[in-house]
């Protein structure tokens, strides 16, 4: 399944870049993202509330990014899994300059299994991109300082002095301070990238929609 | 005596269950499975450019979202044939351009109302939400609505259909335009009939349930025949035919509409419990029914007939254009029938029909009751009446000059019927049933109560229609029946029921051929775990098939019970009679010691057991009484169980008939038409059940007064159906249904073994042509086209030089 899609974020590409590749951004900006735990270099271990009605679940996920171009471009390689089913993707996104703002392209490559493999490519990819929207604009409000909260609350939550990325460093996401649209249950994506960002988009496919009330 | 149950005014079994509210319907079952809504199409033809589902994405229990592209990827990813058009059903050598629709639209749509989308939710509320949300981009193509758009074919439905014309077909018996040509008169005619539809009160409905541990497959499906809903479900998800079964619950009606399979409704209900794992379900809406399943009826037609000074015809020549719109799943059927129906009980001379069945933008037509016979009763009655009018003759002579006579039957007519086999009529006496028909309705008495009613300021007019009609086709049906150790006899047949009162007209059946009381028999259709070979229930067959194959089948477990009660009872098979389900030695008094046996301790003895799980089984086992040595316990040849199963296979249809005489008024000022009295002929053979053969006539009496007089299809100019509702589509109530006075003449079939012809679609076969002799009559003014409305009537009034009164 191939999802694809852009996002025009109101930052350099030097600062999506680095937001795409800082866990404690990541873990508050990704839809449904419980936690973030770095595996080493470039690979994280996440776990992404996410689905709705039969496939509703809480997924396990891993990503790594690779083929960095810093800061145009880097593949994202996720993978997930859950109750509902499994969800692996490749995402090639690539980041360009346009005026003092970046145009976030990607392009994902998807494979299902189980009950989300039976939902509909179009539900699939819907979910996938509205996830991946939210993800960015999530991302956007971090960037631009209108939810400043989200990186403030996003402590690792084992000391890790060093870089946040450091090998067993876990990110929770803020209970209270998911910025707006970041409700949880809306899922998504799976994969996300760490970095990416696209998380969302990637992996596309959880699916999920919320509940109501 | 047993009583005697066949040709008895037998109480239906079935009713007391289905007028308390006790049906078990589609809808009433899976009560935990999900459901299904479908984004149809809004128009006639257009491209599907784009689908966006995001905003459905919200709607809170979605679970599932398909488009052609999902069948697609299924196809590929698992084998399935689910992207694949839907079946042509009946294939036909003239049936050149035959083209179905795939179960949701893959990049055209070509009626409003076709399938483009399927949402499935933990309920249909959800699913309708989510339906509504999900947009779907169209290019508009020019829509061909109607018969001058298809016949012109300025614009074509199909690229790859040259002309609109699925097919063309021609039949006859000679050169019927040089008879014509040869007669001392001849004349012409334009007719043609308007749409309707089978409008069961229950619309269509699927429930599926995969086992995945099993790796089975259950559907239930509103439908005429299970059996092959089974055989389709299993060919289009890839799945061995052994892991499918389909179940057919109560059905509120079918008519005709439910015998097409599979349905896109049927293949896509089944695949998605399949993928998703769960139960779904998909009941239809009225609108949908009204949009997305079938209509029938629409026509035109050109006649040419040539005949001699007593009205006698020489040569008949038909072109009947059919419009089967939108797709051909169920091919040329209803115009075959129209073609040879048409003739009905008359020897036309030198016979030519050619029809072409052509395509148009407006959703697809599969027989309706009756099934071509109306349309092609009107051509033909409308024509007897036309030579009547110009030899100023009576119009019961000159149908009484054209009759088949009974000593000529068989008559072999020279034409192929629908079942590909000759069309030759097995029975009728059409003179006596004319005369019934004359007496009943007191034709030689209409004039003078014609000048009664003038004088007192009303009009009246009088009509007649007759019609042959092929029933019971094949190629066959079968049944099974056990008798168990309690005596209870269990009966299936394959086909299914919708209402008409099977199992009461079975058990009858099964009752006489056995010996065994109504109250003991249990009947069970259209379940294929209970029998796998069926056909189904269309044509007025059940009787003629079923009934024929359950006598077949009684008959070899009598024949099983009496031999082994033979040896029980030490005497010969030819001393022993079953009555009341006792066997016993003809001559003796019932419950004679040593001189009888029940047939429920035969079953017992039937199934030699090692094991006596209760006081019954006793005695079949191994140390219950002394056996020969020398023979196995299941001797060869012989099977456990008192039960057997047999089949009815005719080498073509038998051939009912009736006549119809109405009498209607006209108001002169609205010309509002009122049926005043409506009798009915009727030879159906052998009576299984005559208060259930005239219920089958009332109803079809209904339906053919709802499309003489009020019911039809209001398509506009953009394929848009304009009385999709039950409130704006007219059908009769109990208000404009006339009483139905009914006489019988019985002339029994000798092509089975029970005597009987079909009865289910009789009573609606000649409404239209009765009925709009009789308003012929009444105005003196020629009526050309059905179903006629007030209004029309009024404006023909106008056009004929009449002032409004």
């Amino acid at each position: 399944m191939k999802i694809s899609g852009t996002s025009t974020l109101t930052a350099d590409r030097a600062a999506v870049y680095r937001a795409l590749n800082d866990p404690a951004v990541l873990v508050a900006t990704i839809p449904g993202c419980r936690r973030l735990e770095a595996l080493g270099e470039d690979a994280y271990k996440m776990t992404v509330a996410a689905g709705v009605g039969s496939i509703k679940g809480v997924y396990d996920g891993e990503v790594r990014l690779t083929d960095h171009v810093e800061p145009s471009r880097f593949t994202l390689k996720a993978q997930g899994a859950g109750a509902p089913g499994t969800i692996g993707a490749d995402v090639l996104v690539t980041l360009e300059e346009d005026g003092g703002r970046t145009v976030l392209s990607y392009e994902a490559d998807a494979v299902v299994g189980g009950m989300i493999g039976g939902v509909g490519q179009r539900m699939l990819t819907g979910v996938s991109k509205k996830m991946a929207d939210e993800f960015f604009r999530n991302v956007d409000a971090v960037l631009s300082g209108a939810a400043p909260s989200a990186l403030g609350g996003a402590e690792p939550a084992v000391p890790q002095p060093a870089a946040g990325t450091a090998p067993g460093s876990v990110f929770t996401a803020p209970a209270a301070a998911a910025p707006a649209g970041a409700q949880p249950g809306f899922v998504v994506g799976v994969a996300v990238g760490a970095a990416a960002a696209l998380v969302g988009a990637i992996v596309g496919g959880w699916i999920a929609s919320r509940r109501r009330g | 005596m047993t009583t005697k149950l066949f040709g008895e005014r037998v109480l239906r079994a079935e009713d007391p269950r289905l007028v308390t509210g006790n049906g078990r319907y589609l809808d009433d079952l899976g009560h935990d499975a999900l459901e299904v809504a479908f984004v149809r199409s809004p128009h006639a033809h257009a491209r599907v450019v784009d689908i966006d589902v995001t905003e459905a994405l919200d709607v809170d229990g979605l679970v599932a979202i398909y488009t052609y592209d999902d069948l697609l990827a299924d196809s590929e990813d698992h084998g399935t044939r689910v992207a694949e058009p839907l079946p042509l059903l009946i294939p036909h050598p003239t049936l050149t351009h035959g083209r179905t629709q795939h179960a949701l639209a893959r990049d055209e749509v070509n009626y409003v109302g076709e399938a483009v989308v399927m949402v499935v939710a933990g309920t249909r509320y959800a699913a309708e939400d989510a339906a509504e949300r999900i947009r779907v981009d169209y290019d508009f193509l020019p829509a061909v609505v109607g018969i001058e758009a298809a016949r012109t074919a300025a614009h074509l439905v199909h690229d790859d259909v040259p002309g609109n014309v699925a097919a063309r077909m021609v039949q006859e018996t000679g050169d019927a335009d040089a008879a014509i040509d040869a007669a001392p008169h001849s004349l012409e005619l334009e007719l043609s009939i308007e749409r309707s539809a089978s409008m069961p009160m229950e619309g269509k409905g699927v429930l599926a349930s995969w086992d995945a541990d099993d790796e089975s497959l259950t559907v239930h499906t509103s439908t005429q025949t299970s059996t092959s809903v089974r055989q389709a479900v299993a060919a289009k998800l890839a799945l061995p035919v052994d892991r499918v079964d389909v179940v057919t619950p109560d059905v509120g009606g079918g008519f005709g509409v439910k015998i097409v399979h599979p349905w896109p409704e049927e293949v896509l209900v089944p695949w998605a419990a399949l993928r998703l794992g769960r139960p779904v379900k998909w009941t239809e809406d009225r609108r949908e029914h009204f949009v997305s399943s079938a209509h029938e009826r629409a026509q035109l037609h050109q006649v040419r007939v040539g005949y001699d000074d007593d009205g006698r015809l020489l040569g008949l020549s038909v072109r009947v254009w059919h419009y089967h719109d939108a797709y051909i799943p169920y091919g040329l059927i209803v115009p075959i029938i129209t073609s040879t129906q048409l003739l009905g009980p008359y020897k036309p001379g030198v016979y030519r029909v050619e029809f072409e069945s052509l395509y148009t933008n407006t959703v697809i037509v599969t027989p309706y009751r009756g099934a071509g016979r109306p349309q092609g009763c009107f051509v033909m009655e409308r024509t007897m009446d036309a030579i009547a009018a110009d030899l100023g003759l009576d119009r019961s002579v000159v149908r009484e000059r054209n009759f088949i006579q009974p000593g000529e039957m068989p008559f072999d007519q020279g034409l192929v019927f629908q079942d590909g086999r000759p069309l030759i009529y097995d029975s009728g006496d059409f003179p006596a049933s004319l005369d019934k028909l004359r007496k009943l309705v007191g034709w030689d008495d209409f004039e003078a109560y014609r000048e009664v009613a003038r004088a007192a300021g009303r009009r009246v007019g009088i009509g007649i229609a007759c019609y042959v009609e092929g029933t019971g086709v094949g190629p066959y049906e079968g049944g099974h029946i056990r008798v168990e150790t309690d005596g209870t006899v269990v009966v299936s047949t394959g086909l299914t029921t919708q209402g008409q009162g099977h199992q009461t007209m079975l058990a009858q059946i099964v009752g006489d051929e056995l010996g065994v009381p109504f109250e003991r028999i249990r009947v069970t259709t259209g379940d294929t775990r209970r029998f796998k070979y069926a056909v189904g229930t269309f044509a007025s067959r059940t009787a003629v098939m079923s009934g024929s194959a359950v006598a077949l089948t009684a008959r070899t477990v009598r024949e099983k019970a009496l031999r082994i009660a033979a040896q029980a009872l030490e005497a010969s098979v030819e001393d022993l009679e079953i009555v009341d389900g006792d066997v016993r030695v003809k001559g003796t008094a019932p419950g004679q010691q040593g001189a009888h046996i029940d047939l429920g301790a035969v079953a017992v003895l039937s199934n030699p057991l090692r094991y006596a799980f209760d006081e019954a089984a006793r005695r079949a086992t191994q140390f219950a009484a002394p056996a020969d040595p020398d023979k196995p316990p299941v001797e060869a040849g012989e099977h456990p169980g008192l039960e057997g199963t047999d089949f009815y296979s005719p080498t073509r249809s038998t051939f009912a008939n009736g006549m119809h005489a109405v009498i209607v008024e006209t108001d002169p000022d609205t010309a509002d038409v009122k049926v005043l009295r409506y009798c009915v002929v009727h030879d159906c053979g052998t009576l299984i059940n005559p208060m259930i053969v005239e219920g089958q006539i009332h109803g079809g009496v209904a339906q053919g007064v709802g499309g003489a007089l009020y019911e039809r299809m209001e398509y506009d100019a953009s394929g848009q159906l304009l009385n999709a509702s039950f409130m704006d589509f007219l059908m009769p109530y109990a208000s404009e249904v006339p009483e139905v006075e009914i006489d019988h003449l019985v002339t029994p079939s000798p092509l089975n073994p029970l005597g009987v012809k079909g009865a289910g679609e009789a009573g609606v076969i000649p409404g239209s042509a009765a009925i709009a002799a009789a308003i012929e009559d009444a105005e003196g003014i020629p009526i050309r086209r059905m179903p006629i409305s007030p209004s029309e009537l009024f404006h023909l009034r106008q056009t004929h030089g009449q002032d409004p009164a």
